[in-house]
């Protein structure tokens, strides 16, 4: 780009908005960016880590504040200077509450759509979404909007779906990119972040995982933190972009879920003593037979294993809703596709074994 | 191991005895032996107990095995095998009291064993005896998979095997969500039985899980899977597909574990004979054959059907037959 310009940036201490900033500023030069950060302290680390200060306006702000809570002489900066918006900031916990899943990530759309609407000239919103926006529907997910919905298997995924409504609505030029679930940092399978998935694998490893939902055809989709982060940084601001939905997911390279528990079981057991346990891979079966153990855990298992039915149902029983997300709009603009889960998934499972695996229990509590 | 050929193995006879008194759920839960509240139990299929004070578990045995031979007209010298299952120690004493089993073991007392005293009393003069132990609810399924071997091997012709589980009087009568019962069963296993023929059994041991009570949460995670391998690899074995099987004879567990484990293996709920969990409870080692033979008794098992038994054991055993009536 020829000129100095202005982005904000959401959601830039958390690991992918982070790798985002850092890919974008390493990009141009000329790019100065605010973020709106509501831990000045978790900044001051990211910054570090960062090392472009100079270039990057930390702004004190709260996406569940009226104004995203910037004092006003920051809020007149951005409007008069910002271009774009690159949105990633998300409250991404699957057992929150529609109310408060809703407070953070559809009204915090909001507020920063308000931001753009108030910019003095027009600005491109990029919105970092999630790919199971999806939600209960089965089949292959195209990628654009979805017009209809057949419910969602938790209120993280309503509270984006609504929030991409309103983006698409509002924004006068908007990008909309929906990730798949980051498991790992890149293909090493280096895993800095953990998250549901990693809990469920180590509830698996403890053999206290007895069944999944799924179906013939079931698979897992997964991806990497650098192949998303670089997704966003390229096509956040791109021109061709304008008005797309993207999907940074594995698409066709997703792990059937068979497969995925058996490699995954396999890798176990060739450690020894793991083997000698015979524990069992999960019991694969319909959502009816799984609704109904999760029932009967709720109203009889002791409070440990209510834990652990509590934390797995807010994501498993997409397992036995079937869908490829198409990634065609993906592939022509990034000119390549999202590494197979199979190339990172065994290394993946490696780090978190080196890692350590605390009291699965404990850890989904 | 391959199905049985034709006119090999297969249960000839079954009897069982029960104690006098049967208590309800609401009685047990006032005499403080439920740790549930009785109406979860009653949504989970219970009702009745059977409940022993004045019989002892070998006399039960001893009832259960004469009335297999009465009824049966099995004459005592065609049986060359005795196979017994239970617990020893208190097998003579009174509702099974733990007081008492200390005392025997303690002496010389601890060699009277059950198995040789069913020999004499039952005049099976012939017969070499053996008991099988720490197998818990899988006791009766392994004498039968032990018959069948000695059977199709040409150890032995007729196989007779008997099990007595009692609980100490005032003991607690739920384990897991289940209400346990006492009673005795007997069961023949016959080289030429014209029905229930066993094409097929498979069995897991899971030693992993040897402290019940400390893994409770791992057993309640591996129990469904592993149940659900053990029926697969038995259907298997039979070359049944699920919705083969005519009826599915339990052991007498919460009948939503039941609901649960034939969601997973495919084979139709409603082809599971279940009416005596709310009758009987739970009798340990007994359940299946006490209800293989109440269900021909009442007409639903006819000559052909293709039965699948199973049932699991803490400590941990997972087993299952498939017989063909």
């Amino acid at each position: 780009m020829s000129a100095d310009h202005s982005i904000l940036v959401t959601g830039a201490t958390g690991l992918l908005g982070r790798d985002v900033l850092a890919r974008l500023l390493a990009a141009d030069s000329r790019l100065r960016a605010f973020v709106l950060v509501r831990d000045l302290g978790r900044w001051c680390r990211t910054a570090r880590e960062l090392g472009s200060e100079r270039r990057v306006i930390p702004v004190h702000g709260d996406l569940c504040a009226d104004g995203l809570g910037m004092e006003p002489n920051a809020r007149a900066a951005i409007c008069r200077d910002v271009t774009a918006i690159i949105h990633l900031a998300a409250d991404t916990t699957f057992s929150s509450p529609l109310d408060r899943a809703r407070a953070v990530n559809t009204l915090g759309t909001q507020r920063v759509l308000e931001i753009a609407d108030d910019c003095e000239t027009s600005v491109r919103v990029a919105y970092v979404s999630t790919a199971f926006v999806a939600g209960r529907r089965t089949g292959v997910i195209a990628e654009d909007l979805q017009a209809a919905n057949a419910g969602w298997v938790n209120a993280y995924e309503q509270s984006k779906y609504e929030a991409e409504r309103l983006v698409m609505d509002q924004a006068a030029s908007w990008v909309i990119l929906r990730s798949s679930t980051v498991v790992c940092d890149d293909v090493s399978g280096e895993v800095t972040q953990t998250n549901a998935v990693h809990r469920a694998l180590n509830l698996y490893r403890h053999g206290l995982v007895a069944m999944m939902p799924g179906v013939v055809g079931s698979t897992v989709d997964a991806v990497t933190t650098a192949f998303v982060a670089d997704g966003i940084a390229r096509l956040a601001l791109r021109s061709d972009a304008s008005g797309k939905v993207v999907h940074l997911c594995a698409g066709e390279g997703a792990l059937p879920l068979v497969e995925l528990l058996d490699i995954t079981y396999e890798r176990w057991a060739t450690n020894p003593a793991w083997r000698k346990r015979g524990i069992v891979r999960p019991a694969i079966t319909d959502l009816t037979t799984y609704s109904l153990f999760e029932r009967t855990i709720a109203q009889v298992g002791d409070p440990s294993l209510k834990r652990i039915a509590g934390a797995l149902s807010h994501f498993v029983p997409h397992l036995a809703l079937p869908k490829r997300f198409d990634t065609t709009n993906a592939d022509a603009l990034l000119g390549r596709g999202a590494p197979r889960v199979r190339d990172f998934w065994i290394p993946m499972l490696d780090h978190m074994h080196a890692q350590g695996a605390a009291s699965p229990i404990a850890r989904v509590a | 191991m391959t199905a049985a050929p034709p006119g090999i193995a297969g249960i000839s006879a079954i009897a069982y005895a029960l104690p006098a008194q049967q208590r309800s759920l609401r009685e047990l839960h006032a005499l403080g032996q439920l740790e549930s509240d009785p109406a979860l139990l009653e949504q989970f299929g219970f009702s009745h107990v059977y409940v022993a004070e004045e019989e002892t578990p070998y006399s039960l045995a001893l009832e259960a095995a004469r009335a297999l031979l009465h009824e049966y007209s099995v004459a005592p010298d065609s049986i060359d095998t005795l196979l017994y299952c239970g617990t020893p120690s208190v097998a003579f004493a009174a509702a099974g009291s733990a007081v008492d089993a200390t005392s025997h073991i303690s002496s010389t007392q601890r060699f009277q064993y059950p198995a040789t005293r069913l020999q004499y009393d039952l005049d099976l003069e012939c017969v070499s005896t053996f008991a099988l132990d720490q197998l818990a609810c899988t006791s009766l399924f392994s004498a039968v998979r032990v018959a069948r071997a000695l059977v199709e091997t040409g150890d032995a012709r007729r196989v007779l095997c008997v099990s007595s589980e009692f609980f100490p009087v005032g003991a607690g009568r739920e384990a897991i969500y289940n209400c346990t019962a006492d009673a005795a069963c007997a069961v023949l296993v016959d080289h030429s039985a014209d029905r229930n023929r066993i094409l097929a059994s498979a069995h897991t041991t899971k030693g992993y899980y040897w402290q019940g009570d400390a893994m409770r949460n791992e057993i309640v995670a591996s129990y469904f899977p592993t149940a659900k391998h053990v029926i697969e690899e038995t259907l298997r074995r039979a070359r049944w597909r699920p919705d083969e099987v005519t009826w599915v004879i339990p052991h007498n567990i919460s009948i939503r574990s039941w609901e649960i484990l034939l969601g997973l293996t495919g084979i139709p709920r409603e082809r599971l004979w279940c009416r005596n969990i709310a009758r009987i409870g739970h009798t340990l080692a007994g359940d299946n054959f006490i209800n293989l033979r109440d269900a021909v008794s009442d007409g639903s098992v006819r000559p052909g059907d293709r039965l699948l038994l199973f049932s699991y054991g803490y400590g941990a055993h997972w087993t299952a037959l498939a017989l063909e009536a």
